[in-house]
């Protein structure tokens, strides 16, 4: 870190007789400790009520939606919306289609970015070009997703993939790849070289080697990097907005949306196709937590919770 | 190699919106600049970003100084293991909420007859009338505003959450020894660690917000009129609504300059933290 050595610089701070064990500061401080844990308390409570607030809409019963004042927890809990928005809007075919095209996406993703990932840290690869390489890869991730998909959706058009799952998985690879690659070369650093070289001097090849050694010493860093994969391409909208046109290859993210431009909101069902499309990804990542931040920061920020 | 298919699917699009954006709408033929001049004459264009930039500069602002100042009361607050094992699972939670997904959380919460937030407000003793958070121009630019905060301020904090941890903590006791108060404590102790992590931040959001599409479309579609109607929105509207994509090449063309450029100033200070 580059800004170590300016924070050992002796600190100028204004109270020099410290040596006051005085109990009234103590005292003050604890009540403003007081304050502000209560202040923080109170802050869970808004982040977690929107939530809660979608989940309660989803579980009441279509009569009790305009109840004045509304109840906070539904009277009747039912699970009538989530039927009727996925069996009888059929939304249920999206969300085949939207894991489909998840699962699909992580294997692709997950090959290509130890394929890229490997040599960049284990063959001698010019030190310029894997700084380039893995620069370029990061500018990716800043591209407005707007810009790209401009050319692609006429690409595709031309193609003859639109409204096809496969132009998804396509896109979502290729949009993932830049922070897989970033991540698994972290873990793949940290597996020593020493390790691999040994197994090549027994007499393994560099294939196996790779699949007996290798892999299994960074299946945690795989396990996770496919998580966060599956998660960001099951939320991702935009391309799925410009290149599906019918349920034949939408995602349920496509589905969520369409509930809000109907012409009379369904508020129970819209709730209720929200939760889902919110649970899988919680879910998954609250697996993988340790591993969101780094991710999210291209490795920058080791976190452990 | 696969650098040979990522290569294919960007570059190769690169090229071929050159080609669009050098078109006449849907008379086709050659065009030369025409469409890169046109946008200096778009008083929607300019409106649009206006808009965006309005949306950048709140958003970013309040999760960064927000973010900052709950990750600072956190490290001094919390000492327990399990409340602030406590404090990242819920701050995650929305971060990894799908925006579509959040975007419907805050259309419920908003609904003007009997959404919660009117509903509260009334209890509270506000009878006007009730507020059109979705469909006023200030206040959609509020609601949308809110669900970014919502979302992506705890990505600032536990980023800087982070960052306050790898602190030495003798370093702090030092502090305290030579009578560092709380202010001194953050400007000339922690500071220091946190600024790259300030500018790592500051580019994650910077770019985010920039392109926001998702629950914009979800929460208000861009109006009402245009007053939420993003660059992402506006591009969107002219590619696939008025499906002229040779001016939307060529807006999409400027973008990606401008993003370049702002990428190779702020890469330079990146990559010391990244690589």
């Amino acid at each position: 870190m580059t800004s170590a050595d300016r924070a050992a610089e002796p600190c100028t701070a204004p109270g020099r007789a410290a040596a006051a064990p005085a109990a009234r500061p103590r005292r003050r401080r604890s009540l403003l400790r007081g304050l502000v844990l209560a202040s923080l308390g109170v802050l869970a409570g808004v982040y977690l009520f929107p939530f809660a607030w979608m989940v309660s809409t989803s579980l009441k019963p279509t009569r009790e939606l305009y109840l004045q004042p509304p109840s906070l927890w539904p009277l009747h809990p039912t699970l009538d919306a989530y039927a009727a928005a996925l069996v009888g809007a059929g939304d249920w075919v999206l969300l085949r289609n939207s894991v489909i095209v998840c699962l699909a996406t992580v294997a692709a993703t997950l090959a290509m970015a130890l394929l890229i990932a490997y040599p960049l840290t284990r063959l001698g690869v010019p030190p310029r070009f894997r700084r380039g390489l893995l620069s370029w890869l990061l500018s990716l991730r800043f591209l407005p997703s707007i810009v790209v998909v401009i050319p692609i959706f006429a690409t595709v058009r031309t193609v003859g993939l639109y409204d096809q799952l496969p132009a998804l998985v396509l896109i979502y690879t290729a949009f993932s790849l830049p922070f897989a690659v970033w991540m698994l070369k972290g873990f793949l650093q940290e597996v020593p070289q020493e390790v691999e070289e040994a197994a090549l001097v027994d007499g393994a090849g560099r294939w196996r080697a790779f699949f007996r050694i290798v892999l299994p010493m960074i299946s945690p860093g795989l396990l996770a990097a496919g998580v966060i994969t599956f998660a960001l391409a099951w939320s991702e909208f935009l391309y799925a907005l410009i290149l599906t046109a019918t349920p034949r290859s939408q995602t349920f993210s496509i589905g969520v949306w369409s509930f809000v431009t109907e012409f009379e909101i369904i508020w129970n069902q819209m709730a209720a196709v929200g939760v889902v499309s919110a649970l899988v990804p919680i879910v998954l990542l609250l697996g993988a937590r340790r591993y969101v931040i780094s991710a999210l920061t291209f490795g920058a920020v080791r976190e452990k919770a | 190699m696969p650098v040979l298919f990522l290569l294919t699917v960007v570059v190769y699009p690169l090229f071929y919106a050159i080609g669009l954006s050098l078109q006449y709408y849907r008379v086709g033929g050659f065009a030369g600049l025409h469409n890169f001049a046109f946008a200096f004459e778009d008083r929607l264009l300019g409106a649009s970003l206006r808009a965006t930039a309005l949306y950048v500069v709140l958003a970013m602002g309040i999760e960064c100084l927000l973010g900052l100042a709950l990750a600072v009361a956190v490290q001094r607050t919390v000492r327990s293991a399990l409340g602030r094992t406590l404090a990242y699972l819920l701050f995650i939670v929305p971060m990894v909420t799908p925006p579509v997904a959040a975007g419907v959380i805050f259309r419920l919460m908003y609904i003007p007859e009997y959404g919660i937030v009117n509903v509260v407000l009334r209890d509270l003793g506000y009878h006007g009338r009730p507020i059109l958070w979705m469909s006023s121009p200030g206040m959609a630019m509020f609601s949308v505003v809110s669900v970014d905060v919502w979302q992506w301020m705890p990505f600032v904090f536990l980023v800087l959450f982070a960052g306050l941890s790898a602190v030495p903590p003798d370093m702090i006791e030092a502090g305290e020894v030579d009578g560092a108060g709380g202010w001194a404590r953050f400007r000339h102790l922690e500071l220091p660690y946190l600024k790259p992590l300030l500018l790592l931040v500051l580019v994650f959001r910077f770019t985010d917000t920039l392109r926001v599409f998702d629950h914009v479309q979800v929460l208000t579609m861009g109006g009402p009129g245009a007053s939420t109607e993003f660059l992402s929105l506006y591009l969107y509207r002219i590619a696939f609504k008025f499906n002229n994509l040779n001016y939307a090449s060529a807006l999409a063309l400027y973008v990606v300059i401008v993003v370049s450029i702002l990428f190779a100033v702020a890469s330079r200070y990146l990559s010391e933290e990244l690589a």
